[in-house]
């Protein structure tokens, strides 16, 4: 089959920004100051046409003239040192390529069969070396988990692979992809690099994947002893020894041996990450029994009986009732393991995975908003320090921001509240959450459930081996198999897929066809349609499943977790009209199997059964475990530290620390306004680069009431006490929200958990944290509504080092406002309005603070929050705020008074005189971190007496026109610092990492 | 009877429910129009007064910005957008809507087809989301009249917005007045200087209308700025009115009168 490569480039006289951003990197990120040049080409790759049919599509769809000039089978980019093309790995959905081939289709080309594309990048440069070359490909533009680096060298030097047909006369021009200057450049170089014995493949024969299923087995599970049940459960199943043994029982009991699809479920279904078996584990804390983590956080709802709330804890997100008729649902995720593999991929099924969480809340929810809050180590971290197998952080970040972008933005869903922090202990697995809210009617904001006879509908994306990881299935059947398909692969998200499917459900919902929905996450189809028809029981014919390619064994569908697919349960008196709506947007719609009253999964691939459970036993027949906690408290050195020498350099490097540094460039990436509903947004203020603390969204569009959104997380606390430290988190949450307006009264929390593997140590900080969470909703009234834990952050890596990546509690908070017009932003408005320190703190509690880490502490002595007080000063800036009498208010957090008093200078470009206490230490003072604080600009005239009447407050300065900071002690000068200055520390650090051919 | 107005949508377009509410807001009856009801016939553009294309990532954006919707709209629906021409009803595209108008040729020449135009990646390298100020030019485009030489705030909110063509369209464009927006510094001059200019266009072109001013494409999203909570700093700055409003009012004026 003919296999056409064209290769489009921009004219040289037209900017190439991508080759700009890739040669800021290697002289930035990587040193490398001899390439002085980078080029880029897009190169498509086009199976099944003519020749005449290639420039046909050339000329017509892959490059304009105005900017652009193709090569068909023959390179473009001509003269430089080197040239590297890398593309996806066969099997990885390149998202491209369906747009191409339906371009293609409308072009009136439709012989087309398949496609892809890749890209392409020429360096230039005196003395470049191959080992520049393969340094820049593993650290920038390779992932080896999805992509590969291609070359057509066979082709240059004029072999051909055996099958190949030349279906075109090579142009004179055709000339070595690898310059003979680069000799070295070959394939065993490059191996050893990346780490392959196969790597650098030559360009492809055909595109087309092959493959033939694999039949279904019967695992002899009954024969088996316990040694052998746990080497089968090590290899594939991840379960313990008493679960193994349930199972075999169970199938004693029926006299029979499971099919790997029925073991498979089975593992799905009892997954810690379906289950939770930790969070539902009896607790055995320092020998005392304790209720499971999940049913104290539930009781503590369910106590609360809060009356804003429709559901909790039951549905795919959760639900409180807005204005007029809606409701508002929220869902917060984390997407640790793929992000640490594949940044891109990872951060994007991330944020297309929570969508579709909220895609399946009630009968179909609207997302308006997504939340991004990550983890790092340091970005100039020193790469030999990096453990083996895990990436630059410096790569990570970037990565992850793109995929955070491209989902989101693709999508059509406003990114506008989120936060980056970095940590050393990061360095072995990043912390990437992802957050998502939606809106539905609050009359079709519960689930229904499915009746004997509805129909499972699956919409969405195909099914393909993607999510499926190597450790699940032998090796020796893979090669057998599909040697062309990487069963590992990490997915790269389609957002466009998602948002037909979001169109699909939203049409569907709004005319009431859907009576239960769901999304298909982690286990895919077996989660998905096992616990739809949990109640009912549900019949399933695998072989209707679209496929992205043929070769997949039955369970191997059941269980692939490919991306954008949901289920549906309909009604069959609507399934048309289902499949009518899905058919007129383009969705993929499938009538899978039908519910009925047999209280069974039954599963069957054309003539076979290949799995046959019952559905009391799947959901409720795993034994529930018992686990010991004791938390040991740490000591950390606590410091005595003199007062600073020179007050402008420390209030300087709290600025530019990365826990307090503008996050700008990132935020600039995301859009925040699409949907026409932001009201603030996470920057504006005189020159639009100041922050705010929470987003607040006006959904229904013309009407003023609002949702507020924010979050809290602080990646050192939970270190020196996971109570206190959680408590910090819950406080910092509120007040991000309470500081733009937010009612107290009328907020949810959601809670993620990220925590290393739950031995005994770590199972008791863990006990302590949601102790906390406990006790801060009985204290506030603020109810937990959805919820998720990821107790897997512990790395192994060789010579048995362990590295225990911190325990992060994240608290997102949201709710509703009647009136947008009653908010504040942070920055100052005016001259001569005083600031006033609202807030309960003990200046002397600062462990964990930047100021410490600074002086290369972690301390002991952490905030300790008072409850009491703090919902006092919650109300009072909330009132005050609704009444109109704050200009701004700013919650105070990592850097302290010091920190948010600059953000507030730099978003009014205006000064500030403080005076700071005499009877407190001024370093303690500026830079505590004391979360629930807040620094608030009232007009003169006000009396903040009178309006913090009963919560602790203190008026320490007021706004100038001068643009500087001055801070005086007993009428003494300590410092006076220009703003400008501060905003150029506060701004550095991030566009280092992020500047690219420009910066602002 | 409110002039009738096709939003059209397609696979991944995402500002249409602004689009909708804002044209509704001007006094307009929006209509959200899938394309494919409009190529199996199901609904036809001459139903409609004005056809506005919103933005989006229209198919991914895959190839190029709005490359493939452009592709269909030329393959499938020509006839109708040039009676719909012919019938000087109104068209406009908004970020990658005026994407798409660019690859079909609509803009800035005005014939279906012939692509003399690009826009293209932004210098920066980078997707950009931020509020820019534009100088509305005086020209005879039907979306801009009576709001010659007045600058407003508008946000941006794309990654290949670098409006680029040869030196003889260029000068053509020019000639003919066909420049509605370009981006200006603080002193209000139009500007190459980066984030003034967010992109790198040729010119500081923000949008720009075809010979005969009924088709208009811009960069910036007007129907994000149809509310005065939609500026980042209304809590700052008393504006009384919602500055994209007037563009939307525009063109309903237009087709009421027309």
């Amino acid at each position: 089959m003919a296999l056409h490569e064209i290769r489009v480039i921009n004219h040289p006289w037209i900017p190439d920004p991508k080759g700009q951003d890739i040669l800021y990197e290697i002289q930035h990120a990587l040193g490398l100051k001899n390439i002085t040049r980078v080029t880029t080409a897009r190169v498509y790759r086009l199976e099944g046409i003519n020749e005449k049919e290639a420039y046909f599509l050339a000329q017509n769809l892959l490059a304009e003239d105005i900017y652009q000039s193709y090569r068909l089978n023959e390179p473009v980019i001509t003269n430089a040192t080197a040239v590297v093309e890398v593309a996806y790995k066969p099997g990885v959905m390149n998202p491209g390529t369906a747009s191409l081939m339906k371009a293609a289709r409308d072009l009136g080309i439709n012989n087309l069969i398949a496609c892809d594309s890749s890209w392409e990048y020429g360096f230039f440069g005196p003395g470049v070396t191959t080992a520049d070359i393969n340094l820049i490909l593993r650290r920038l533009l390779v992932n080896e988990t999805v992509e590969q680096v291609v070359t057509s060298r066979s082709s240059v030097v004029g072999r051909r692979s055996s099958g190949e047909k030349q279906t075109t006369s090579r142009p004179t021009g055709w000339k070595p992809v690898l310059p003979e200057a680069y000799p070295t450049l070959g394939r065993q170089d490059a191996c050893s690099t990346l780490g392959r014995q196969d790597a650098y493949p030559t360009r492809p024969l055909t595109l087309i994947i092959h493959g033939l299923a694999q039949k279904t087995k019967i695992i002899p599970l009954r024969a088996m002893n316990d040694q052998e049940l746990m080497a089968l459960s090590q290899d594939k199943l991840f379960l313990d020894l008493e679960e193994m043994q349930r199972i075999k029982d169970y199938f004693i009991s029926l006299d029979r041996d499971p099919t790997d699809c029925e073991v498979e479920t089975i593992a799905q279904t009892w997954s810690e990450h379906c289950i939770h078996k930790t969070f539902k584990a009896k607790l055995l804390v320092n020998g005392r029994e304790k209720m499971p983590l999940l049913k104290r956080l539930q009781q503590a709802t369910q106590k609360i009986n809060h009356p804003l709330v429709r559901s909790a804890f039951v549905d795919n997100s959760g639900v409180f009732e807005f204005y007029q008729g809606w409701a508002i649902c929220g869902k917060v995720e984390t997407h640790n393991a793929p992000s640490a593999i594949e940044p891109y991929g990872g951060a994007m099924t991330g944020s297309g995975g929570v969508f579709r969480d909220i895609m399946g809340t009630g009968q179909g929810a609207k997302v308006i908003a997504s939340t991004d809050i990550f983890c790092f180590a340091p970005p100039d971290y020193p790469a030999e320090n990096i453990p083996d197998g895990c990436l630059h952080p410096h790569y990570l970040l970037r990565r992850v921001v793109a995929g955070v972008r491209d989902y989101g933005n693709r999508m059509g869903i406003p990114t506008n509240n989120g936060s980056v922090h970095f940590h050393p202990d990061f360095r072995a697995k990043p912390t990437v959450i992802v957050g998502a809210y939606g809106i539905l009617p609050v009359e079709r904001c519960l689930k229904g459930k499915p009746r004997s006879g509805d129909l499972a509908i699956a919409i969405g994306g195909r099914t393909g081996r993607d999510g499926i990881h190597g450790a699940t299935f032998s090796s020796g059947e893979m090669t057998a198999r599909t040697i062309e398909v990487n069963a590992s692969a990490v997915q790269i998200g389609h957002p466009i897929e998602e948002k037909r499917v979001a169109d699909a459900i939203l049409a569907a919902g709004k005319q009431g066809l859907i009576r239960a929905i769901t999304d298909c996450g982690a286990g895919g189809f077996s989660s998905a349609l096992g616990e739809m028809g949990a109640e009912t029981g549900v019949k399933i014919y695998l072989e209707r499943a679209p496929l992205k390619y043929p070769g997949l064994a039955p369970w191997e569908i059941w269980v692939s977790e490919s991306q954008e697919r949901m289920v549906l349960a309909i009604d069959p008196e609507k399934a048309d009209r289902v499949l009518a709506i899905c058919q007129a947007l383009n969705v993929e719609a499938i009538i899978m199997g039908e519910f009925n009253d047999d209280h069974r999964l039954l599963v069957s691939y054309y003539d076979e059964v290949v799995c046959s459970l019952d559905m009391d036993f799947l959901h409720h027949g795993w034994p529930q475990k018992a686990r010991r906690a004791a938390w040991q408290a740490p000591v950390f050195a606590e410091p005595d530290l003199p007062p600073p020498a020179n007050w402008e350099e420390i209030y300087l490097q709290v600025m530019a620390h990365g826990n307090v540094c503008s996050k700008e460039p990132i935020i600039r990436m995301y859009d925040h306004g699409v949907q026409g509903t932001c009201a603030l947004p996470p920057f504006n203020g005189a020159n639009g680069d100041a922050p705010n603390d929470a987003v607040i969204l006006t959904p229904l569009l013309g009407q003023p009431c609002a949702v507020i959104i924010s979050h809290g997380l602080n990646p050192v606390l939970n270190r020196i006490n996971p109570y206190y430290g959680s408590l910090w988190v819950m406080a910092e949450a509120v007040a991000n929200a309470v500081a733009v307006g937010a009612n107290p009264q009328e907020l949810m929390l959601i809670d993620n958990f990220i925590w290393p593997v739950p031995e005994e140590n770590f199972l008791g900080a863990l006990d302590l944290s949601v102790d906390a969470c406990v006790d801060f909703t009985q204290a506030t009234g603020m109810p937990f509504i959805s919820g998720k834990d990821s107790l897997s952050s512990t790395y192994r890596g060789k010579d048995s080092l362990v590295i225990h990546i911190p325990p992060v509690l994240c608290i997102s908070a949201f709710g509703r406002l009647p009136d947008a017009a009653k908010t504040v932003s942070a920055d100052f408005k005016k001259e001569h309005s005083q600031i006033v320190l609202v807030g309960c703190r003990n200046p002397m509690e600062m462990a964990g603070s930047v100021y410490y880490d600074l002086a290369g502490y972690i301390g002991n002595n952490l905030p300790k929050i008072d409850l009491t007080i703090l919902l006092k000063v919650y109300q009072a800036i909330h009132q005050a705020i609704a009444e109109g009498e704050v200009l701004a208010c700013h919650d105070i957090s990592e850097g302290g008074p010091a920190a948010a008093l600059a953000e507030m200078c730099f978003g009014g470009s205006l000064g500030a005189v403080i005076n700071i206490p005499a009877e407190e230490k001024a370093e303690n003072f500026l830079f505590n971190e004391t979360a629930g604080c807040f620094l608030v600009e009232l007009d003169q005239k006000i009396n903040p007496s009178g309006l913090f009447a009963g919560v602790p407050h203190k008026a320490i300065g007021y706004t100038v026109s001068q643009k500087e900071i001055a801070a005086y002690r007993q009428e003494k000068l300590l410092f006076a610092l220009p703003l400008a200055q501060l905003k150029e520390a506060w701004q550095r650090p991030m566009k280092e990492v992020f500047g690219g051919s420009i910066t602002a | 009877m409110p002039p009738k107005v096709c939003i059209l949508r397609t696979d991944g377009t995402n500002c249409d429910s602004e689009t909708f509410y804002a044209f509704n807001k001007a006094g307009g009856e929006s209509e959200l129009v899938h394309i494919n009801q409009l190529r199996q016939g199901e609904v036809k553009l001459a139903a409609y007064h004005i056809l506005v294309i919103p933005g989006g990532f229209s198919y991914g954006d895959d190839i190029s910005a709005g490359k493939v919707l452009a592709v269909e709209l030329i393959s499938f629906l020509k006839e109708q957008l040039a009676e719909f021409l012919r019938a000087q009803k109104p068209i406009l595209g908004i970020c990658n809507g005026f994407q798409v108008l660019v690859r079909t040729g609509l803009l800035p020449a005005g014939k279906l087809g012939s692509i003399n135009a690009a826009l293209t990646a932004n210098e920066s390298g980078r997707f950009e989301c931020r509020w820019i100020k534009i100088k509305i030019e005086k020209n005879n485009c039907i979306f801009t009249q009576g709001l010659d030489n007045k600058i407003i705030y508008l946000p941006v909110a794309h990654g290949e917005g670098n409006f680029y063509t040869d030196p003889a369209t260029l000068n053509n464009i020019e000639a003919n007045g066909q420049v509605t927006f370009r981006y200006v510094d603080k002193n209000d001059r139009p500007t190459q200087t980066y984030p003034d200019n967010p992109n790198g266009s040729l010119n500081a072109i923000a949008g720009l209308s075809d010979p005969s001013g009924y088709i208009l494409g811009l960069m910036p999203h007007p129907e994000r700025f149809t509310e005065i909570f939609h500026y980042p700093n209304w809590r700052r700055n008393n504006l009384r009115e919602p500055q994209g409003l007037a563009i939307f009012r525009n063109a309903i004026q237009y087709a009421k009168n027309s």
